[in-house]
């Protein structure tokens, strides 16, 4: 199983690269889709390594690497799968997370504090909201015709799923 | 394959019990009681490893794996990249701002709304407040009559924030 964990990590790393140097390069016009290419390239990139390098990579430990090849290669394609989506986390948190720009807000003012109301004028509801609606614009959640936005297909069925998580657990109105 | 079975089958159990839990119960704390029930999990996992064949009685020998110390921990790893990945699918249903606008959206399929209309249903207040409370409440943030300022957790996660954002070249954000 080591080999497996070994790569995945190593893929992992790659990626990370991969997508520091490209956003600093040139920021993709769709960030998330790029992200997710990336992956898919090393992922199968991943696959190949795998079956191509011998069970102990050439410096493993003999007694972690007795696993079958199958399990090996399913083991490093769900943690690197997995540490992808964590680091999707992560770069949400980064990108959009609301929390974070309060606190980056409230670091940036003259007297580093602000009041509720401080907050909002810097960081008003109309800019969250356009924000969200060029997203999911982009991803194709939603259309704009003569200023009304609607949902599309892929919208509805997101609300509808949505909607019902919220209410199955109780969730409240969020945003 | 016994790690990732029962990485897999803890997950599972985790998943009904936080549901029915949620559904059932007014939780109030919610992020306690998800990491609380996940903790609980892991002694769910240990039982369910010890309980499972070894693989070679079962499964291929492509798909067997010796049960040593990294396929346990390795089931291990499972469990918790679950939770994890369970976790932001529960907090974008919780407190994304693009689920809701499109929940609002699917009031009015036909006709649709505009910015404007949208911003009046959102009460920004209330949703700011959730935020400040929240980061209080995490010891980022501290009040002193109705100012609000940046503790010393704040200001390390405020200023690393900012470098992610600089090194991704993301603009301002949130």
């Amino acid at each position: 199983m080591l080999k497996g964990l070994v790569l995945a990590l190593g893929g992992f790393v790659l990626f990370l690269i991969v997508h520091v140097l490209l956003f600093r390069w040139r920021l993709p016009h769709r960030r998330f889709m790029s992200m997710v290419r990336i992956t898919g390239m090393i992922g199968a990139a991943l696959i190949a390594v795998h079956r191509i390098t011998p069970t102990d990579l050439g410096v493993l430990p003999q007694t972690y690497t007795m696993a079958g090849w199958a399990v090996d290669l399913l083991n490093s394609l769900i943690v690197f799968g997995f540490l992808f989506i964590g680091y999707c986390m992560f770069y949400f948190l980064v990108d959009r997370g609301f929390s974070g720009r309060i606190m980056i807000e409230i670091e940036a003012s003259s007297d580093r504090r602000l009041r509720q109301q401080d907050i909002a004028a810097r960081y008003s509801i109309e800019t969250v909201l356009r924000r969200r609606l060029g997203e999911m614009l982009e991803i194709g959640r939603i259309v704009e015709e003569h200023g009304r936005y609607r949902n599309t297909a892929k919208g509805r069925s997101a609300a509808a799923m949505f909607a019902f998580v919220k209410g199955f657990l109780k969730l409240g109105e969020g945003g | 394959m016994r790690g990732l079975v029962a990485g897999l089958l803890a997950f599972g159990i985790y998943l009904v019990v936080q549901a029915t839990l949620f559904h059932f119960v007014k939780v109030s704390r919610r992020a306690l009681v998800l990491v609380g029930l996940w903790i609980a999990g892991l002694l769910v996992y240990v039982l369910v490893y010890a309980a499972l064949p070894e693989d070679q009685t079962v499964w291929p020998a492509p798909l067997a794996a010796p049960s040593d110390m990294v396929t346990f921990f390795n089931g291990g790893l499972l469990y918790f990249f679950m939770f994890m990945g369970y976790a932001q699918f529960f907090y974008i249903a919780e407190s994304s701002v693009g689920v809701r606008t499109m929940i609002e959206l699917a009031s009015e399929l036909e006709r649709g709304l505009t910015l404007e209309e949208l911003t009046k249903r959102y009460r920004y207040d209330w949703m700011l407040q959730r935020r400040l409370r929240r980061l209080i409440h995490a010891g980022y943030l501290v009040e002193e009559n109705g100012w609000f300022r940046t503790t010393v957790r704040g200001r390390v996660a405020a200023t690393f924030l900012a470098w992610c954002k600089r090194l991704l070249c993301l603009g301002p954000g949130g």
